[in-house]
């Protein structure tokens, strides 16, 4: 365990701040900690509104806005090629010894992927969602997500589901794929001083109010569960097209006084929505890991979840209650928890959160995979092409045509600008005193 | 399960068992790479396929080649009409003789028939005739200003796409036994194959011949789908006879007309009913499904939006 040499990373997604979402926490949080252990990071997505350029954030974290438009759910057009130069000259520039993407869904994250590999550098990725193999969707997806991995150093995935997932999806070995979890900021949430009083149990639920997020389940569960318990309050925050739908249910069952809907909670705002609860409440379909349950557990939440995905992986046994995506499993699952409720100790909870889930962890173990991934073979570019072509009949020469146009692209690049007219990033550091 | 999960500083002499869970950092004598024998336990092939024998899957594709066999048939009608060896009385004899034989056919299979369904049914018809034949005067001169070749170039692809797009499965016009509504597609398709038959008529020299043509076609193929699906419900063993009798029929009239276009009709009912059915069985083995935990839940009930 000797490597204690410091990287330099280019962080590549297109889901960044000021968007907000799991894989913007987990890129955020993991680039801090990484600055603390003495690593260089630098961030890459594309422009926000009219935020482009460069910025920096907290603790001289390095952000590169880069002016390319978002078209479609927060991705850039894919254009292959488009993102060469620019990305080339981010890598000079900022002398970047290793290229980390993140999610599958990110087409700025593939190309810089593609691109870092043709200039040789190594590249670890991260795929924080899951797949089913059956639809059109996924088919496509899961033909690009091979073509990124069939080159790639290491691979992280965040639950052991996720990594089964991915390694079925993009025929990677299971060795080169780490299981590395999100985590939470334990110190943003913390359990309110005291527990709220009174009879009354409440039940908050925050998620987008979408299909793949279970809001159909909500529907049916909400008017039955306050049918069984007149003490129970539902906090509902969150927005999206299944909204109306939620709308009408509280009409058609009168329960306007008993189901408080919030609409978008921004994200510092979670906490004190939480606090405000005894029970969060979660009817994902589908879901890699679910940093929503991390928050609710460390507000000192019992949680009640749908068995889907890497949710059972994600909290002991005795903090959390799974049920069957199924009204009426869940419906059993909220009187257990409701039932368990007595015993739940906001502040114990935290406090076992705490030494589960920390940021810090996470930075650390992802680490051991840069080192991993930095001692890697070097590799020429046919044995490169040879593991393409192995990627299927068709796709397979597709790729490696892909890749031999990006290679002579890039000559061309580096004629146009050579390496020695690219400047360099003057070193500094920034002073730890935290002001902004 | 004892949830103690704060040991990793303490190591215990039995080394702990590897566990599949996220929480609790890296797990203390394993890689965070570590792979074990419950890796992909969960996944499961090929659950729902379906697994198909070549006789069931030869006698669903009865019902493709026996309405390639009717547009066949229609397509001769056009083809002798326009070649006017059919008259105005012959082709309305023709389909006096399809409807009455379509309401027997019906009153046959049909259980419950009353009388007001009946008078329904022909209130419909008359007032469907009077329209068409309000209309034949327009359809006369349509595409007066356009060549033949176009025409037939133009019919040709319609009824290429109308077979394409046509729901073999149920009935065009809503049987009442049917499960579904019509979907898109078969609108398509029969939008086409009435354009089609607009066109063709559009070629014929007197009105009374349009106003025939154009009722012939549009019974076909509004009513014939209609006409099998009960046929097919009623008995599969009369619905087979009826589809081979039908097949035969055409085999004939189209050897009389061309004895090419006979070859590549009896090319493809052979491509339909033999070589299709084998070539799905052989295919079905490099069938693969996957399907575990990372599957997005189906909810057991419905939406109504």
């Amino acid at each position: 365990m000797a490597d204690h040499k410091k990287h330099i990373i280019l962080m590549v997604s297109d889901f960044f701040y000021p968007n907000f979402g799991g894989v913007e926490n987990h890129i955020y949080y993991l680039s801090q900690c990484l600055l603390k252990l003495g690593h260089k990071v630098v961030v890459m997505t594309h422009a926000y509104g009219n935020r482009t350029g460069v910025r920096y954030m907290t603790g001289g974290l390095k952000v590169y806005y880069v002016p390319w438009r978002p078209f479609l759910m927060q991705n850039t057009l894919p254009t292959f090629y488009g993102t060469l130069p620019i990305i080339r000259t981010i890598l000079i520039r900022e002398k970047i010894s290793l290229v980390h993407g993140h999610q599958a869904f990110s087409t700025l994250c593939h190309e810089a992927l593609m691109h870092a590999r043709t200039m040789g550098y190594k590249v670890v990725f991260t795929d924080h969602s899951l797949y089913g193999f059956a639809d059109v969707g996924s088919i496509h997806m899961n033909k690009v997500l091979q073509f990124t991995l069939a080159d790639v150093s290491q691979a992280i995935c965040v639950s052991h589901t996720s990594k089964e997932n991915t390694v079925l999806r993009s025929g990677l070995p299971p060795e080169k794929v780490f299981v590395i979890p999100n985590a939470v900021d334990t110190a943003m949430f913390k359990p309110g001083p005291e527990r709220p009083l009174g009879n009354e149990i409440v039940i908050v639920v925050i998620s987008r109010l979408v299909y793949r997020k279970g809001a159909d389940l909500l529907v049916e569960v909400i008017p039955e569960v306050c049918h069984l318990y007149p003490n129970v309050r539902f906090v509902v925050g969150g927005d999206g097209p299944k909204r109306v739908r939620l709308e009408e249910m509280r009409e058609k069952h009168s329960l306007q006084d008993r189901v408080e809907m919030l609409g978008a909670v921004p994200h510092a705002r979670v906490q004190s929505v939480l606090i405000s609860g005894h029970i969060f409440l979660n009817s994902s379909l589908t879901e890699a890991f679910c940093i929503a349950i991390l928050e609710a557990a460390s507000c000192g939440l019992l949680t009640v979840s749908t068995r889907v995905g890497g949710v059972p992986e994600v909290l002991p046994d005795d903090m959390i209650v799974l049920a069957e995506p199924d009204p009426g499993d869940m419906v059993l699952a909220i009187r257990k928890a409701i039932s368990l409720l007595p015993k739940i100790d906001p502040q114990v909870m935290h406090e076992r959160m705490k030494k589960l889930y920390t940021w810090h962890d996470v930075a650390k173990r992802t680490e051991i995979v840069y080192n991993r991934a930095l001692k890697c073979p070097n590799q020429n570019l046919l044995e490169r092409l040879s593991r393409y072509l192995s990627c299927g009949a068709w796709a397979g020469k597709l790729f490696c045509l892909v890749m031999i146009i990006d290679v002579l692209l890039l000559r061309l690049v580096q004629l146009w600008q050579p390496e020695e007219d690219i400047e360099e990033v003057p070193e500094f550091t920034v002073s730890n005193n935290h002001q902004d | 399960m004892v949830m103690d999960f704060n040991n990793s500083e303490i190591s215990s002499p039995p080394r702990p068992r590897w566990r599949k869970v996220a929480y609790g950092g890296m797990q203390p004598g394993f890689d965070d790479n570590n792979t074990d024998d419950s890796f992909l336990e969960d996944m499961v092939m090929n659950a729902s396929v379906v697994k198909r024998d070549l006789l069931k899957v030869m006698q669903d594709s009865v019902s493709i080649s026996q309405y390639l066999c009717i547009v066949a048939l229609v397509g001769l009608v056009w083809t002798y009409t326009l070649q006017s060896i059919l008259d105005e009385n012959s082709l309305l004899l023709l389909d006096v003789s399809l409807l009455g034989s379509g309401f027997i056919v019906l009153l046959l299979t049909k259980e419950m028939v009353s009388l007001n369904l009946l008078f329904h049914y022909i209130l419909n018809i008359s007032f469907f005739t009077t329209g068409l034949y309000v209309l034949a005067p327009i359809y006369h001169t349509l595409t007066k200003s356009i060549s033949s070749d176009s025409i037939w170039a133009v019919t040709v692809s319609l009824i290429i796409l109308h077979l394409f797009l046509h729901d073999y499965s149920g009935s065009t016009i809503r049987a009442p036994g049917a499960i579904k509504p019509p979907n898109l597609t078969s609108c398509v398709s029969l939008n086409a194959s009435v354009v089609a038959s607009v066109f063709i008529a559009s070629r014929l020299p007197s009105r009374l011949l349009v106003f025939a043509i154009m009722l012939f076609s549009l019974q076909v193929f509004l009513f014939a789908p209609f006409v099998t699906f009960c046929i097919k419900k009623y008995s599969f063993r009369l619905y087979l006879l009826f589809s081979f009798g039908l097949v035969v029929v055409t085999l004939s009239f189209v050897y009389m007309l061309h004895h090419l276009l006979f070859a590549l009709l009896l090319a493809l009912l052979v491509f339909v009913s033999v070589v299709c059915p084998y070539w799905l069985i052989k295919i079905q083995e490099y069938k693969f499904e996957i399907n575990g935990p990372w599957d997005e839940a189906k909810l057991c009930f419905d939406i109504t939006d």
